[in-house]
């Protein structure tokens, strides 16, 4: 992948401080604003624990649409949030919720397939797109499509599944989703460019209808 | 860097990526947020911290007499403003008898008592006929085979820390990376997201195989990383060996055995290496990647050499830093693999370690 120097030059110096690469890369006021909302939200504020869900629940959307079926996964976002707010007091550092929730969202996405749903693997390779009943055949087609092109991201290494389905699903950009995961900007970028490399791969090899 | 609209959407858009954003965003999140519980936690006997005499000194100064209010508000409210600690939740680990009759300290779990819990200090044991289940709302579960003894070193918010002394256990663990750690006698098992099995023989070496997601495997500064699909043995005072995907070669899995013992002679470890390199897949660089730290300076060419061919270096990876063992440079290496962020790996190592030294 070709870099401009600037991206050199931030990776290189993330690389040197690896102390201090997540304070350098994440967006300062978003972490203040967390910070302050987690605090919030520990002290029994409901609000700003609705807040939070707001600002993060693109991200662990994503990040379970990388690992469960789609069918499940609105409803595991919700677990994700209800699993993480009794737990709130147990995070050290309140900055770094992003990276936090992000792991409860991964773990609950393997406790997912551990608890004995041993279809789980068919279901992704083959996961559709369920629409209620009288959805125009138009729609149904361009289900069909994102339907193949998800398996396609799907059967990428972990990281680029992620990173990717964050971008194209979720709408959010190369800086936020570093802002959101606690991931530093130069990971997040050669893992954008690397996984987009691998998807135009797979689906150059995808039926023609595309 | 401005023009690249993967990266935040600047520039000339890309005709293939504005499609699969077409195509993809039907699928983004658009439900509203749920209806969270009406009442967080209430803090109990499970809990530590102060709340509780707090809401009790609320609830008695409400009924005190009316000439004491101003005073006695005043210190009050200077009281509640103080800085205060979290409330740590205590999560406790339910044991389990799912054969024979495991104990814990000299307690047996037997048919007539089925179950019994695990606190810091305990060690629950199962012989040759006996197999225990441990399991923890917020932690995870771990299934304890026959034959194993494992001790509960240290359970408390941030920390929950094991010693599998002998036997295997297998942990399927959905508390936050890096929170989970399993010491051996051969090599500290850190859990980053995942269900791996862990394995203790009687002599103190180990071996680990991961299912799902990736374990950090250490001991002093010498360490490896286990993702999904791999092993990795432990030898005691040597620590982790050389991690490999289950699936490769045999040939290159003897060989790799070769290249991480002691007595071995120039000639065979010259030879086993080139095994290694020549029948290393793209996969396996993961595995070269490690040997980097474990080989001669002479070596290390080599290795560097076979591991460019697979999976090119980065920017601001250079030969002449990985051949000085740069772990700066080691680190965006290993972030091109796409099996797990070393920096967070870092980020959890420093908490864990900080974590580990306040609590002994």
């Amino acid at each position: 992948m070709a870099s401009a120097p600037g991206d050199r030059v931030e990776r290189l110096t993330g690389a040197l401080d690896l102390q201090t690469v997540p304070d350098k890369c994440v967006d300062r006021k978003d972490e203040q604003d967390d910070a302050q909302l987690v605090e919030n939200a520990r002290r029994g504020d409901r609000d700003a624990f609705g807040q939070l869900y707001d600002r993060y629940a693109s991200m662990v959307h994503g990040i379970l649409l990388a690992r469960v079926p789609f069918r499940d996964v609105d409803d595991l976002v919700h677990d994700v949030f209800l699993l993480a707010l009794p737990r709130l007091h147990t995070l050290r550092d309140v900055a770094r919720f992003g990276g936090w929730l992000a792991a409860i969202a991964r773990n609950r996405a393997n406790d997912y397939h551990r608890r004995g749903m041993a279809e789980v693997e068919v279901e992704l390779s083959d996961d559709t797109l369920e629409r209620p009943s009288g959805t125009p055949a138009s729609q149904t087609s361009v289900d069909t499509e994102a339907a193949a092109v998800l398996a396609a991201i799907r059967t990428l290494p972990e990281t680029y599944r992620e990173i990717l389905l964050l971008r194209l699903v979720e709408g959010m950009t190369g800086p936020e989703i570093a802002a959101r995961t606690g991931l530093t900007h130069g990971s997040v970028r050669v893992t954008l460019h690397r996984g987009m490399q691998q998807l135009r791969a797979k689906l150059a090899q995808l039926p023609a209808e595309r | 860097m401005k023009n690249d609209y993967l990266w935040d959407g600047s520039g000339e858009p890309d005709p293939e990526i504005r499609r699969l954003e077409a195509l993809l965003g039907g699928l983004r999140h658009s439900r509203t947020a749920p209806e969270f519980p009406p009442e967080f936690p209430k803090p109990s006997a499970r809990w530590a911290g102060q709340r509780p005499r707090v809401e009790a000194a609320w609830g008695w100064l409400s009924f005190g007499a009316a000439a004491a209010v101003a005073v006695l508000a005043a210190g009050g409210v200077l009281w509640l403003s103080r800085p205060k600690p979290p409330l740590i939740p205590v999560a406790k680990w339910n044991v389990s008898r799912l054969e024979g009759a495991p104990r814990v300290d000299a307690q047996t779990i037997d048919a007539a008592k089925a179950t019994g819990t695990l606190v810091a200090g305990q060690v629950i044991e199962t012989d040759a006929g006996s197999k225990a289940g441990i399991s923890s709302d917020e932690i995870g579960e771990i299934v304890v085979d026959p034959g194993s003894r494992l001790r509960l070193v240290a359970n408390r918010s941030g920390v929950r820390h094991l010693a599998l002394e002998r036997g295997t256990i297998h942990a399927s663990i959905w508390a936050p990376a890096g929170e989970f750690v399993v010491d051996t006698p051969s090599a500290t098992a850190v859990d980053m997201g995942c269900v791996y099995t862990l394995h203790v023989d009687d002599s103190g070496d180990g071996e680990l195989h991961t299912a799902v997601g990736w374990v950090g495997f250490k001991l002093g500064d010498r360490e490896a990383f286990i993702p999904a699909g791999a092993a990795c043995a432990t030898r005691k005072n040597r620590g982790p060996s050389t991690p490999y995907f289950e699936d490769a070669s045999g040939a290159f899995r003897v060989a790799l055995s070769q290249l991480d013992q002691d007595k071995i002679n120039p000639e065979e470890r010259s030879s086993a290496l080139r095994i290694v390199l020549t029948t290393a897949r793209r996969r396996d660089a993961f595995t070269l990647w490690h040997l980097l730290s474990r080989v001669s300076a002479a070596e290390r060419a080599r290795v560097y050499d076979r591991l460019a061919t697979l999976a090119p270096p980065p920017d601001g990876v250079t030969r002449e830093g990985i051949l000085q063992l740069d772990r700066r440079m080691l680190d965006l290496w290993w972030n091109e693999f796409g099996l797990g962020d070393v920096d967070l790996w870092r980020y959890w190592e420093r908490n864990w370690s900080e974590q580990s030294r306040k609590g002994q």
